[in-house]
């Protein structure tokens, strides 16, 4: 029996939890939502999960078909323990535009310097997690935007906070990487092996 | 492949009155952490096409910023 998920009209992460809790019921959901950041965002999570994903979109709707897979979950925090967690992927944390604290100017010219060498050096993070005033060099005319783009060509995952960028009012101008919420940035920085704050 | 040199600095206020400069005449660069190669300071360098080397040396020396030289990269 397919279960429906009606999340027109909800704002993020509403989609995402309705969606959660419908996938603790029953084995086949269809969950119905108008944005695509709520279509990439639920995918997503059914996708970590380990459930298989089939999106049908229409207009401004999109229709997600949800069936739960056969095998274990892809990367369920759930399910991994505690010394699996240790030796978990390298999640690099973006909380400000600038580098340390002290002078602005100084903060700015580190980052780049940051994000410049980040190309040049190992390891490699498998996620980086803007948040704060950190999305805003995930934005047009981010200093570090030519370089950020370097790295996700090298499939390094990017994480927006939704609600930095709408705080800040950038939501139009992100420029790299994906608006991501609360959920998805909690569940990366506990899955992770090791945060890295910059 | 691009190639690009780099110009080194005394100090990080040197490259950032440097960048300013070299953009306002339009010349592209990039700011960067001093390769390790060339040295083992924490310092900045500026980036740039190497075709414009000439034109580095002679708009920094115009506006008297001091330079620590320029390398090939």
């Amino acid at each position: 029996m397919t279960t429906t998920v009606d999340a027109r009209g909800l704002a993020c992460p509403q989609p995402v939890i309705l969606t959660r809790k419908a996938m603790q019921q029953s084995n086949q959901i269809q969950t119905l939502v108008d944005s695509e950041t709520s279509m990439t965002n639920v995918s997503r999570m059914a996708k970590k999960a380990g459930w298989q994903v089939n999106v049908v979109s229409a207009e401004d709707e999109y229709r997600i078909d949800l069936q739960k897979g056969d095998g274990a979950p892809a990367a369920s925090p759930q399910a991994v323990g505690k010394a699996e967690a240790i030796s978990g992927p390298l999640v690099l944390v973006v909380s400000s535009d600038v580098m340390g604290r002290g002078e602005a100017e100084l903060g700015n010219i580190l980052v780049r310097g940051f994000f410049h060498t980040l190309g040049e050096v190992e390891p490699l993070p498998q996620t980086i997690i803007f948040y704060n005033a950190g999305v805003k060099l995930a934005c047009e005319d981010s200093p570090v935007l030519d370089d950020l783009h370097d790295l996700e060509s090298q499939d390094i995952e990017m994480l927006v906070c939704g609600t930095c960028l709408g705080y800040f009012e950038l939501t139009e101008k992100l420029a790299v990487g994906l608006v991501s919420n609360m959920y998805d940035i909690a569940e990366t920085i506990l899955g992770a092996g090791k945060v890295v704050n910059l | 492949m691009d190639e690009y040199s780099v110009v080194l600095f005394h100090s990080a206020s040197h490259a950032i009155r440097a960048e300013k400069v070299l953009l306002q005449v339009g010349i592209p660069n990039k700011m960067i952490p001093t390769p390790r190669q060339l040295s083992s300071d924490c310092g900045m360098a500026l980036r740039f096409d190497r075709a414009e080397k000439d034109n580095v040396a002679r708009t920094l020396a115009e506006h008297k910023v001091p330079i620590n030289g320029i390398h090939a990269l």
